[in-house]
C-alpha cells in the first residue's frame, strides 16, 4: 500500500448492492392478507399481525379503548389464565408483544423458526379468544391511570401532550394524548373491550406478515391451521380531517416550579402519509433537524451549548399529525434556545437548502436503509408499514431511487409548503417566574402560562 | 449444546491493540466496535464524570479531522455511530454500509492516536455545558432520576470505584480542564488498553491490512493505573441499608439492591438466572405476584449489573399505584425474595429459553454482534464466550439459584431506597 496521508479522506470501497427481500403476498381464502419474507441468516422468525383497530377511530369519551383492550388481552383466554398464557408462550422462549397506535393494533411474536408451529396457535389464540377477566380489565385500567399520572409529573410527556393539544383543533383525535384521559379511561369496561374487540379485530385492511427462516407455503399452512376460521370486516371508522388550533403564532407556558430544564415543543399540523410530498419533505426535516448534523442541532448543541439535543419531525399519519421540534435546554437559556429554533425555521423556509445539504442527506437516507434491514423485525416492520398505509407493493424496491431522485428545489418547495414559522405554537414546561420574562421579551407573539 | 457459531479470529498489534474479526457477508453492512478499558471507576474524588466528559470529547475532532466532521461523514455514508461511559469501559461504534469500512477505520484510528492536538478550550466549554444539560435532563429533571447515584452509594462504600455514578457531579464537571483532558488522554486511551472488533460484511486479508495501515503506527502506551479507592469490597452489605427519599415523584417506588458475585466470577451466572426467575417476562415470580395477582405494583424491573470490581449489584424495583404505601412495597417484595429459596426447575428453563431468543435477537445485528465481542476480549480474554453464553447459563442448577436467593437476597445484604411522592406526606 502507499504511504498513509492521514489529511486524506479514505475513498469509499465498491458498493455492494442491498436488495429488499422478496415478499410473497397471498391472500388467504378467509381473506386474510398473507406476506411472507425469507430471510435465512439466523434461525429466527418475527410475525406481525395488523387489525384496524386503532385510536383515531374512537370518540371523545372512549379515547383509550384501543389501547386498553390491547392492554388486556395478555390477561388470558377462554382456555387458559394470563399466567398460564405467559407460561406457555415464555416456555417456547417466545416474546409476544401487542402495541396499539393510532391506525390500528399489531400483535407481534418473535421466536425461534423451530417453535413458530407452537408458538402461532398461542398468538391466535390470545388475539381471536381473549376472555377480559374482570380482574385483568381493572388491573389494566388502573396500570394505564398510573401511567396517565406518571406522564404528568414527567416534563417530556408533560409538553408532548401539550403541544398537541395546541396544535389540534379541539376534540380531534390527535389533540390528545395516544392512550386516552384520565375521564375517558376510567370509563372503560369490560363490555366495551368486548364489544370492541368482536367489531374491531377482524381480519378485513388488515395483515399478516411473517419474516425470517420461514417457506412462504408452511407459512401458509400453519396461518390456515390456526386463523383460517377468522373472518370479517372491522367496524367503519369515521373520517376526520385535522383543523388547526389556531393560526397566530402563540407561547404557552405550563409553570413547572423550580425546573433545572425547560422541555420546549414548536410545530404546528403537519402532512399525511400520503402526501406527493414525501420524499423532499423528508429530505427537509433531515437537514432540519433529523440528524446529528442537521442544522437545529449544530447551533443549539454544537455552537451554543444549550442543550443535550434537539430534533425535529413530522409524524407522518393516514390523517395529517404534527410537524414538531422538541428540546430540553437549561432554563437561563429558555428565551435564546426558542430565539434560535425560531431562526431555523424561518431560514429554511425563506432561503432553502445548499445542494451539498440535500446530497448529504439523500445520501444518509439512502446508505442507512440497508443498515435498518439486518434483523427479521425490522423487516416484518417495514412489511408491515405497507399494510398500515397502503403502500404500493415494490415500495421499498424503490425506496433508495426515489430518495437519490429528489432536487434541492423540491425540498425548498416542501419546506416552503409544509413548515409554517407563522402560525407555530410554542410549548415550554418550565420554571414559569425565570422564563416568561425571557420569552415575552422575543416579540414572537403573545405568551399566557396555562 | 450449544446452536451458535459465530466465526471468530483475533489478532494483536505490536502496540498492543486487540482486534477481534467476525464475517457474516449476508447483508452490506459492516459494524466497527472499540471498547477502552477505561470508565468511572478509573476516576478519582474530584473527578467525578470525566471519563464521559471525555467520551464527549472524542467527537471534538482530531488531527486530520475537523471538529463534527466525523458525525457528518458517518452520517453522509448512510451510517450510525455512537459512544457509552459504564463502570469498566467506554465504548465506541460506527455501522456503515460495508464499503465504508475503511472510512470508519480512518476516524477511530485518528482519535486514538491524534486526538490531542485538536482540543481546545472553547470546544471544552461547549461539551461541559452539553454534558451539563444531558445530566439536567436525564437526572435531575425527572422523577426519580437520581436512583443510581444513591443507590450506589448506598450498595458501594464512600472508597470504592463503584461509589458515584457515571454522570458525576456538576461540580467535578465544572472543575474539569484542558490538562485533565491531555492526562486522560495519555493514560488510558492507548492502544494497549482497546479492543477493535469489525463483524459483518468485508473481506479478512483486506480488513487486516487496513487495520495496520491505520492503527499499526500509533504508540503504545505505559501499563495502565491501579484503581483509585479501594476496589476490595465484602461479598455481603452485612445488614440492610435504607435511604427514604420524599420527592416530585408521581408514584412510590421501592428499589432494592444487594451485593452479589462480580461478572468475573463463575458465580455471576447464578445471579443472571434468579434475576431472569425474578423479573424475566409476564411469567416470573415478580410480574406473577405483584403485578398480575395482588396487584401492589403497577410495574416491576429487576436487573443485574455485568460489572467487574469486587462486587456486582442486582436490584429489583416495585413502583407502586396511588395511595400504595412504601411498606406495602417492601414487604411484598421481601416476600418473593425469600420464595426464590423454593425456585422450581421448570422456572430456569423457562428463563433459559426467553434468555435465548434474546441473545438471537441481539445477534441479528451486526453492531450487537460486534460490541458483545469487544466485551468479552476486553473482560474475558476470551471472545468465543458469545457462543458458550448460553451453556454458562443453561449449567446453572436450580439448587444454585436457591441458595443463591438465600445467601444473597436477604436482609443482611439489602440496601432499600424508597421514593415516596411529596403531597402523600
Amino acid at each position: 500500500m502507499s504511504t498513509l496521508d492521514r489529511m486524506q479522506q479514505p475513498a469509499s470501497g465498491p458498493v455492494r448492492s442491498f436488495e429488499f427481500p422478496e415478499v410473497d403476498r397471498r391472500r388467504l381464502l378467509n381473506g386474510i392478507d398473507l406476506r411472507v419474507a425469507r430471510l435465512s441468516r439466523l434461525p429466527m422468525v418475527s410475525v406481525n399481525l395488523f387489525v384496524r383497530a386503532g385510536e383515531a377511530g374512537l370518540s371523545e369519551q372512549r379515547a383509550g379503548l384501543a389501547v386498553l383492550t390491547g392492554d388486556a388481552l395478555e390477561g388470558g383466554t377462554q382456555r387458559r389464565s394470563g399466567s398460564e398464557l405467559a407460561e406457555a408462550l415464555e416456555g417456547l422462549g417466545a416474546r409476544l408483544g401487542v402495541s396499539t397506535g393510532w391506525e390500528g393494533t399489531s400483535i407481534s411474536l418473535s421466536c425461534l423458526a423451530d417453535r413458530l408451529e407452537e408458538a402461532l396457535p398461542l398468538l391466535a389464540e390470545t388475539f381471536l379468544e381473549p376472555d377480559f377477566p374482570t380482574e385483568e380489565v381493572d388491573r389494566v385500567r388502573e396500570q394505564e391511570l398510573a401511567a396517565i399520572r406518571q406522564r404528568e409529573m414527567d416534563p417530556a410527556s408533560l409538553a408532548s401532550d401539550e403541544a398537541v393539544r395546541r396544535f389540534f383543533a379541539a376534540g380531534q383525535p390527535y389533540a390528545r394524548p395516544q392512550g386516552g384521559t384520565e375521564a375517558s379511561v376510567s370509563s372503560v369496561t369490560r363490555d366495551h373491550m368486548r364489544g370492541y374487540a368482536d367489531a374491531c379485530y377482524r381480519p378485513g385492511e388488515g395483515g399478516l406478515v411473517i419474516v425470517g427462516d420461514i417457506d412462504p407455503n408452511e407459512a401458509e399452512a400453519l396461518a390456515l391451521n390456526c386463523l383460517g376460521e377468522w373472518t370479517g370486516e372491522p367496524a367503519g371508522v369515521a373520517g376526520f380531517d385535522p383543523r388547526p388550533a389556531r393560526q397566530d403564532r402563540k407561547i404557552w407556558v405550563v409553570d413547572r416550579p423550580g425546573s433545572v430544564q425547560s422541555e420546549i415543543r414548536v410545530g404546528h399540523v403537519g402532512t399525511a402519509r400520503d402526501t406527493p410530498d414525501y420524499f423532499p419533505l423528508s429530505v427537509a426535516n433531515m437537514l432540519l433537524g433529523g440528524t446529528f448534523t442537521s442544522r437545529l442541532n449544530l447551533n443549539l448543541r454544537e455552537k451554543n451549548g444549550f442543550t443535550y439535543g434537539v430534533r425535529s419531525g413530522f409524524s407522518f399519519r393516514s390523517r395529517p399529525g404534527p410537524f414538531q421540534v422538541s428540546t430540553s435546554v437549561g432554563t437561563e437559556v429558555t428565551g435564546p434556545a426558542v430565539r434560535e429554533i425560531m431562526h431555523e425555521l424561518e431560514n429554511l423556509v425563506a432561503g432553502g437548502p445548499t445542494d451539498e445539504e440535500v446530497a448529504a442527506s439523500r445520501d444518509f437516507a439512502a446508505g442507512i436503509f440497508g443498515l435498518q434491514m439486518e434483523t427479521a423485525g425490522q423487516i416484518a416492520s417495514r412489511v408491515t408499514q405497507c399494510v398500515v398505509y397502503g403502500l404500493p407493493d415494490d415500495y421499498y424496491h424503490r425506496y433508495r431511487d426515489n430518495v437519490r431522485a429528489v432536487t434541492t428545489e423540491q425540498v425548498a418547495d416542501a419546506a416552503r409548503s409544509h413548515i409554517r414559522p407563522s402560525e407555530a405554537q410554542i410549548v415550554v414546561v418550565g420554571a414559569a417566574d425565570e422564563i416568561v420574562g425571557p420569552l415575552e421579551a422575543l416579540g414572537l407573539g403573545p405568551v399566557e402560562v396555562v | 449444546m450449544s446452536r451458535l457459531t459465530i466465526p471468530i479470529e483475533r489478532h494483536r498489534l505490536e502496540n498492543g491493540l486487540r482486534i477481534v474479526l467476525s464475517q457474516d457477508r449476508t447483508v452490506p453492512v459492516v459494524a466497527v466496535n472499540l471498547w477502552y478499558g477505561v470508565g468511572s471507576r478509573n476516576e478519582p474524588k474530584g473527578k467525578t464524570g470525566f471519563a464521559h466528559l471525555f467520551e464527549h470529547m472524542m467527537f471534538q475532532g482530531s488531527a486530520h479531522v475537523p471538529k463534527n466532521k466525523h458525525f457528518e461523514l458517518i452520517e453522509r455514508a448512510g451510517g450510525t455511530l455512537n459512544a457509552t461511559t459504564w463502570f469498566d469501559r467506554t465504548n465506541y461504534f460506527e455501522a456503515v454500509p460495508s464499503h465504508e469500512l475503511e472510512l470508519a477505520l480512518w476516524l477511530e484510528s485518528d482519535r486514538m492516536g491524534w486526538m490531542l492536538p485538536a482540543m481546545d478550550q472553547e470546544k471544552l466549554d461547549n461539551q461541559r455545558e452539553v454534558v451539563k444539560n444531558e445530566k439536567r435532563q436525564r437526572y435531575d429533571n425527572q422523577p426519580y432520576g437520581d436512583w443510581d447515584e444513591r443507590l450506589q452509594a448506598l450498595v458501594y462504600p464512600a472508597e470504592h470505584p463503584y461509589h458515584h455514578s457515571v454522570i458525576g457531579s456538576m461540580e467535578d464537571i465544572d472543575d474539569a480542564t484542558l490538562d485533565d483532558v491531555a492526562q486522560f488522554f495519555e493514560t488510558f486511551y492507548v492502544p494497549n488498553n482497546a479492543v477493535l472488533t469489525i463483524a459483518g460484511d468485508f473481506d479478512r486479508d483486506h480488513a487486516l491490512g487496513l487495520i495496520d495501515r491505520y492503527f499499526g503506527d500509533i504508540a503504545k502506551g505505559a501499563d495502565i493505573p491501579v484503581l483509585p479507592g479501594d476496589p476490595n469490597i465484602a461479598p455481603l452489605i452485612g445488614e440492610t441499608v435504607r435511604e427514604h427519599v420524599i420527592a416530585d415523584v408521581p408514584l412510590t417506588r421501592v428499589i432494592m439492591a444487594f451485593r452479589v458475585p462480580p461478572y468475573s466470577s463463575e458465580d455471576f451466572a447464578v445471579a443472571e438466572v434468579a434475576r431472569s426467575l425474578l423479573g424475566m417476562g409476564r411469567a416470573s415470580r415478580l410480574y406473577r405476584r405483584l403485578v398480575r395477582e395482588s396487584r401492589v405494583a403497577n410495574s416491576v424491573v429487576t436487573y443485574v449489573f455485568p460489572v467487574l470490581s469486587g462486587a456486582a449489584m442486582l436490584l429489583v424495583w416495585a413502583t407502586g399505584y396511588p395511595g400504595t404505601s412504601p411498606q406495602e412495597l417492601e414487604d411484598a417484595l421481601s416476600e418473593e425474595l425469600a420464595g426464590l429459596a423454593e425456585a422450581e426447575a421448570h422456572e430456569v428453563e423457562r428463563a433459559i429459553a426467553l434468555t435465548e431468543t434474546d441473545l438471537v435477537r441481539a445477534l441479528e445485528r451486526m453492531s450487537e454482534r460486534a460490541d458483545l465481542l469487544s466485551m468479552f476480549e476486553l473482560y474475558f480474554d476470551d471472545p468465543g464466550r458469545i457462543n458458550s453464553e448460553l451453556d454458562r447459563l443453561r449449567a446453572v442448577s436450580v439448587e444454585q439459584v436457591r441458595d443463591f436467593a438465600r445467601s444473597h437476597l436477604g436482609p443482611n445484604n439489602r440496601a432499600v431506597l424508597v421514593y415516596e411522592p411529596k403531597e402523600a406526606v
